[in-house]
């Protein structure tokens, strides 16, 4: 390998240092010169986490060769505050509230100062085509555009800039006042360390092995030629879990590196701790699985009969979790409804997408404490099932949860601070993992596909006699959060409606797909699809408006659920008021709408996207011209 | 990852050859990078071993520039982003700066080479139709000498070119055409950092009332093999009174534009739409007289 020598200027300072040739300008800022701010989300050039300027220019780091910046000046998210002091935009990110996780928000800081430097003056819609490159996971966008506009306007002294600062909140009093967070500081400068700008002496690097089988038994692993590497430190497998390997929000079915057989594409199988990532990586590659191919099961409706292709010994209908509600009588319901209409909903697998791809660090300390750092959103639960994975006493047991880039239910299964746990334990130095993009997609959890049938029967005058549901979803290989999610899919299937009559059955089954688990809403979504849309053509067919018929059937204060819930107070009727006001609802029954939309082209409604906001100056002249 | 043990940045084509000759059968030539990293990945090469990058951007010719009235060189390292920044050159190529806007995003255009686009050869690149439309012959060069090819001639097909072993493209020469009213159409699934569904490129050039078309040009890619120049529409509407009738005629030619692996109902639907837009637009900005079109096809189309 020839080395190159970098001479930069960087963050103002001379830079003089041999690098690999084949780093990108971003792991040479990161991993060479310590200079974590800028992040990596998705190494592919999509989402703007590592945008830095290069000669002034804004680039994606991920994108370039460090030998590109030979002799240029990179200026990285650190330089914009760099004694300390935030600049006019990171204090704007501050007072809007244009951060949340905050994993986005060095590159975004990164683009809004391009943008303004590009035009002062941008509008939002320019200021929106600009940061194009950047994505945000948590935030919606409006807030960051805000914090855009609102350092345009300080910077042009439009605004005095005193509109950068806290609200006055000197009586005390900040309940029902926007204050500022205080953790965005931290934020906006990029000083914030995630899990993966995480750094210890002595410290290897994990890469995985994954299974490229959905469904087949392993025969055999030699890792020999893996550990014959130099720079190689261990390699683990299953057969080195000391205790009672399996892990799950409620069935735990999992084990921590795949077990006698894989069970979908992306199972980790085998794991290594390496002096570099790219050592760990060719380590990966010469780790050699023999597997013998088993039929695998895709399909959850297939995977339910007789004879299909069984995932998990334990479960040989491939049942995760069958969750049955009953109220009333449903067909006598039916009997004396006037309308009885039934439909199939069905929803798909849906990525999380945070901008932090998973990260972890697991390290001995010095009174033989196991401490896993990682970006977990279920710390106390990870402690208690890998105490017994490693079969270690909880006192010698810790996790540490890191910043979370973004979680929305993906980062609540244990995937791999397992093998961090094992691999620190074999080594007894300080090891780090941190997933790729594509890692992230294959290998954790999605949320649930679902298939539903929904039955409902109505009177002439909108009100709900009895609904009937069955919901079949795919679980994907392991149980992860399974349980939960068809309970709660099942609770709030009816929605917010009394209905007297009432079957419900949701099932959670295993497939040779990704596992799914939690995500936002947490099985209400796929349920409340179903039962919403269904009122709408309901309401169709009775000649109703959509907010009629949901106020008919609506649930007040001291409703009880039909799962026996005695509710105190119900605020549906005014979130259906706030709703109906705020989407400038004409109201009728769906039949009734002329060719004409007058919910549309209202000031709080926004148009259509297009690009060339930039060009509008020029097209206004060109006009006149 | 794209893993490499030397990576040369050679300052001129000479060494650029000498380096392509030293390393025969193990290098790769690079400019922009912007595909070449995301394409060493998993789930597409995967992990790649290379054991030399030849970065060509730096060399000068490949970064030079001449804007003239009848002709336009570039250098096949000018970045996407020139077409925004250099006025001159705008003029010249009038669909290119709607191009840049649609292209990747403000970053990367800003790294990502014009012949990086076309030595990619994908059927959706968006430079591509736009050089099309502008009869850009591609100057190629290696240690033995030079030769010129017609841009249509050197892409074959998807990821397909004529390009030789040892040799560059160095540059593109174009037609120029200012005074030209230019568009580019796009469609893909976001705003930024989209792949191509369907896009074309548009130039119209006006009599002085601004009422005929003297001259057309279209191209479009996204929906077969290879960019297509859209000539039988061009000759349609060359000399031809600038009306709505007309754009909507020229629209439904039965043209079999769409020779793509999927989607092929809408992207008919999106090139007949894109056909009338495309022209309505580069019309208004090649000052067409405001009576020319209805506003009732600017409200249809717009």
């Amino acid at each position: 390998m020839v080395d190159i020598r970098l001479n930069a200027t960087i963050n103002g300072r001379k830079v003089s240092r041999d690098a690999k040739p084949h780093l990108r300008l971003l792991d040479f800022l990161r991993d060479d010169l310590n200079l974590t701010g800028n992040k990596e989300g998705c190494g592919a050039g999509e989402c703007g986490t590592c945008s830095v300027f290069v000669d002034g220019v804004l680039m994606k780091s991920c994108l370039m060769p460090v030998a590109k910046a030979q002799g240029a000046t990179v200026d990285t998210i650190e330089s914009l505050a760099k004694s300390g002091e935030l600049s006019v935009l990171q204090k704007a990110f501050h007072k809007a509230g244009a951060s949340q996780c905050g994993y986005c928000i060095p590159g975004m800081v990164m683009a809004a100062t391009a943008a303004l430097r590009a035009n002062p003056f941008a509008d939002r819609e320019e200021i929106k085509e600009r940061l194009g490159g950047n994505i945000c996971r948590c935030t919606g966008y409006q807030k960051i555009f805000d914090a855009v506009e609102l350092a345009r306007d300080v910077q042009n002294g439009r605004l005095p800039s005193t509109a950068l600062l806290e609200t006055d909140t000197a009586d005390g009093d900040v309940i029902g006042k926007s204050v500022r967070r205080i953790d965005a500081p931290s934020k906006v400068s990029g000083r914030l360390k995630y899990a993966g700008d995480m750094i210890m002496p002595g410290m290897l690097h994990v890469q995985v092995l994954r299974s490229p089988h959905a469904h087949a038994r392993i025969v055999s692993i030699d890792t020999s030629a893996a550990l014959a590497i130099a720079g190689v430190e261990s390699v683990i497998t299953s057969a080195d879990v000391p205790g009672k390997d399996g892990f799950g929000v409620f069935v735990h079915d999992q084990p921590i590196m795949a077990r006698d057989k894989v069970r979908y594409v992306g199972e980790a199988v085998a794991a290594v701790a390496a002096e570099d990532a790219l050592t760990a990586k060719r380590a990966v590659a010469a780790i050699k699985v023999v597997y013998e191919p088993l039929a695998p099961v895709f399909d959850p409706d297939e995977a339910m009969r007789e004879g299909a292709a069984i995932v998990h010994d334990y479960a040989p209908d491939n049942i995760t979790k069958h969750i049955p509600i009953r109220v009333g009588d449903v067909e006598a319901g039916f009997a004396e409804s006037d309308l009885v209409i039934e439909e199939n909903y069905s929803t798909q697998a849906i990525e999380h997408a945070y901008l932090e791809p998973e990260a972890g660090l697991a390290y001995i300390d010095h009174d033989d404490v196991v401490t896993v750092v990682s970006p977990s959103q279920n710390i106390t639960h990870h402690r208690h099932m890998l105490a017994r994975i490693i079969a270690k006493p909880i006192s010698k047991v810790r996790f540490i949860m890191s910043p979370v880039g973004g979680g929305f239910g993906g980062k609540e299964d244990m995937i791999y601070q397992g093998m961090l746990a094992l691999l620190a334990m074999k080594t007894m130095r300080p090891v780090r993992l941190v997933y790729t993009r594509e890692e992230s997609i294959i290998s954790t959890a999605k949320r649930h596909p679902s298939r539903t049938t929904l039955r409902m029967g109505v009177t002439r005058d909108g009100r709900i006699k009895a609904l009937a549901m069955r919901m079949v979803c795919d679980g994907g290989a392991y149980g992860l959060s399974t349980e939960g999610v068809m309970r709660k899919a099942a609770i709030l299937a009816a929605g917010p409606y009394n209905i007297p009559n009432v079957r419900i059955d949701t099932f959670g089954i295993y497939t040779n797909n990704t596992p799914s688990g939690a995500f936002r809403s947490f099985g209400a979504l796929q349920t409340q699809f179903a039962t919403e849309s269904h009122l709408d053509i309901i309401a169709e067919r009775l000649g109703l408006d959509p907010f009629e018929i949901r106020r008919i059937n609506a649930m007040r204060d001291g409703a009880t659920t039909h799962t026996k819930q005695k509710l105190g107070s119900v605020s549906l009727m005014r979130a259906l008021d706030a709703a109906e006001q705020a989407s400038n609802w004409e109201a009728g029954a769906p039949t009734v709408r002329g060719p004409t939309r007058g919910d549309l082209g209202h000031d709080d409604v926004r148009p259509s996207v297009t690009l060339g906001a930039r060009f509008a100056a020029d097209d206004k002249q060109e006009a006149a011209e | 990852m794209l893993i490499c043990d030397e990576y040369v940045t050679p300052g001129t084509l000479a060494e650029a050859f000498a380096a392509m000759e030293r390393h025969r059968g193990r290098y790769r030539v690079v400019a922009g990078c912007t595909d070449t990293l995301p394409w060493a990945r998993e789930g597409r090469a995967g992990d790649v071993e290379i054991p030399v990058l030849i970065d060509v951007s730096k060399i000068p010719e490949l970064n030079e520039r001449q804007v003239g009235d009848k002709r336009v060189r570039l250098g096949a390292a000018t970045p996407i982003q020139r077409f925004l920044d250099d006025a001159a050159l705008g003029r010249a190529m009038p669909a290119m700066p709607r191009c840049a806007v649609w292209f990747a995003d403000d970053q990367i255009r800003a790294q990502a080479t014009l012949g990086g686009n076309v030595v990619n050869a994908s059927p959706a690149a968006d430079a591509t139709p736009c050089l099309e439309a502008h009869d850009a012959v591609v100057e190629l060069a290696s240690a033995k000498g030079k030769r010129n090819m017609a841009l249509r001639e050197f892409i074959t097909g998807p990821g397909k070119t004529q390009l030789a072993e040892g040799e560059l493209v160095t540059g593109f020469d174009c037609d120029a055409f200012p005074g030209y009213g230019g568009s580019f159409e796009k469609v893909g699934h976001r705003r930024s950092l989209v792949i191509s569904v369907v896009c074309l490129a548009v130039m119209v050039k006006l009599d002085r009332d601004g009422l005929t078309i003297e001259d057309t040009r279209l191209a479009i890619a996204g929906i077969r093999p290879v960019p297509r120049r859209l000539r039988e529409i061009e000759d349609h509407l060359r000399g031809k009174r600038l009306t709505g009738a007309l754009l909507e005629e020229a629209a439904d030619m039965p043209l079999d534009l769409v020779q793509s692996r999927t989607r092929q109902e809408y992207r008919r639907d999106v090139v007949r739409g894109f056909l009338v837009r495309g022209l309505i637009a580069a019309a208004k900005r090649a000052g067409a007289s405001p009576d020319a079109l209805t506003q009732e096809l600017e409200a249809a189309y717009g």
